[in-house]
């Protein structure tokens, strides 16, 4: 076995850090989106909202049910084919559409089954006291079907960030994109794609302890 | 919470703003970055030769090239879908990317190659590939180079995106092909197991493909007549010399 290259390891890891912004501003940007997208996809289904809860539906289905990688060739390449005027969307656009449709997708079903699961008595309870619909959400189910809600958020983000990985096909250079045309010019590839792989492990054990602090202080109430 | 809202918003209109249609615009040029010792990336820098001869003709056309590095599979979509004018990436003309395309004329000539594991016994040519496990680069020409052979229906043809020289060296497929300059030149330069089994089996010709519209041929023409006086001054040459020791620009 070939020694390690630990030289051009530690030469690799200031260049691959600058990819890493592009990387976490995809993944950000995507959550934010998919995140809004995603409660309101909740609440239409919660509520059962006529014509637009079958158009969830069927949003919610296509999107899950189809790999990301399809999604987004279908946005960066497909559209353009149909409506030449969509060339305008760039590789960067086209990734964070794919991702927020497709984490939203998944998104909006864990946020319903958060907001389904906060007891019924709860509900009645407020209604019982005279609040509102909009009281009741917002101060009783919403805050109850957060905490119920985060951990599986989390878990998409978390996918998600690993999911920027497949932009380059759409040429974004990203984190994994420099990273497969660095190992193209030296050919060590497991040195190269090591320090990619510790890269996003250390963004995500960042993330992971934020969630536990977010976990913590949304536990409050329950602790005794 | 706040400022990455604003960012996001920012980032959105940013996207919706669509590029300028002006005259003098840049060249537009799709490469893989993944193609020693064509196009690669060292220390974040595009280099290789294609990088090499298409900065010498944007100096000769007077534009600025514009490079943008996708997968190689991700490469004619973008051709595709207008989002670059032409591929610098050892492009074969063949029948059926001529009906989709126009080419510049060739200035790579060069042949496939078969390359093995160091010490392959079994595999010497070509004519071995019969009952084999064979690497080629996914939407390459080399797939249907192959499956022209008259016993292609004994070949296990594997395609892959990137990595195939790794994945010979290690032995999970009896040999790849590729062209010549570049399996020798891989072999030459870094530290796998291989070697070149046999010569090589088929005439390639590399150039740019353009749209077949007027701005595409227009662009091709202005294409050829740099390349014209890069040929005749010598500068493609010294080019291909720089990088492979040889002249792969003559046929």
């Amino acid at each position: 076995m070939d020694v390690l290259n630990v030289e051009y390891m530690l030469g690799l890891v200031p260049v691959l850090l600058r990819y890493l912004p592009l990387t976490l501003q995809l993944a950000g940007i995507g959550m934010v989106l998919a995140l809004f997208l995603a409660c309101l996809f909740a609440v239409v289904r919660v509520l059962r909202i006529p014509v637009l809860n079958q158009l969830t539906i069927v949003f919610i289905s296509f999107f899950r049910g189809t790999p990301l990688l399809v999604q987004l060739f279908l946005f960066y390449y497909g559209l353009p084919q149909l409506f030449s005027a969509l060339t305008v969307i760039d590789g960067v656009t086209a990734t964070v559409m794919g991702l927020t449709m497709h984490f939203s997708a998944y998104m909006a079903e864990s946020i319903r089954a958060a907001i389904v699961g906060v007891d019924r008595s709860q509900t009645e309870a407020a209604l019982s006291i005279g609040m509102t619909n909009g009281q009741l959400m917002r101060r009783i189910v919403l805050p109850q079907a957060t905490r119920v809600a985060l951990p599986t958020l989390m878990n998409y983000f978390i996918d998600m960030i690993k999911a920027t990985s497949l932009a380059f096909t759409l040429g974004v250079t990203e984190l994994m994109g420099a990273t497969q045309k660095e190992a193209a010019g030296s050919f060590l590839y497991f040195e190269a794609f090591i320090v990619a792989a510790i890269m996003y492990w250390i963004v995500v054990e960042l993330l992971s302890k934020l969630q536990n602090y977010l976990e913590t202080r949304l536990n409050k109430a329950y602790n005794r | 919470m706040k400022t990455l809202l604003i960012n996001t918003l920012l980032a959105i209109s940013l996207f919706a703003s669509a590029p300028l249609l002006a005259q003098d615009k840049p060249l537009r040029v799709g490469m893989s970055g993944q193609y020693f010792p064509f196009t690669f990336v060292e220390q974040d820098e595009l280099k290789g030769f294609e990088v090499d001869v298409m900065n010498a003709l944007g100096k000769e056309m007077g534009r600025d090239i514009q490079y943008e590095t996708a997968n190689f599979s991700g490469l004619f979509g973008m051709l595709q879908s207008g989002r670059i004018d032409t591929v610098a990436n050892q492009i074969t003309i063949t029948d059926e990317r001529k009906k989709a395309y126009i080419f510049s004329d060739p200035y790579v000539y060069d042949g496939a190659q078969v390359v093995t594991k160091e010490g392959n016994t079994e595999v010497r040519g070509v004519e071995d590939l019969k009952g084999k496990t064979v690497a080629v680069n996914l939407g390459s020409n080399f797939e249907a180079l192959l499956e022209e052979l008259p016993y292609a229906d004994q070949i296990t043809i594997k395609t892959y995106e990137s990595n195939l020289e790794r994945d010979t060296a290690l032995g999970r497929v009896d040999a790849f092909v590729m062209d010549r300059v570049s399996a020798s030149q891989i072999i030459k330069e870094k530290p796998l197991p291989l070697e070149l089994a046999g010569p090589t089996f088929s005439q390639i010709t590399n150039a740019y493909p353009f749209h077949d519209t007027e701005a595409g041929r227009a662009l091709r023409d202005e294409v050829n007549k740099a390349l014209e006086t890069l040929r005749d001054n010598g500068t493609l040459a010294s080019i291909s010399e720089k990088w492979f020791g040889t002249d792969i620009t003559q046929p």
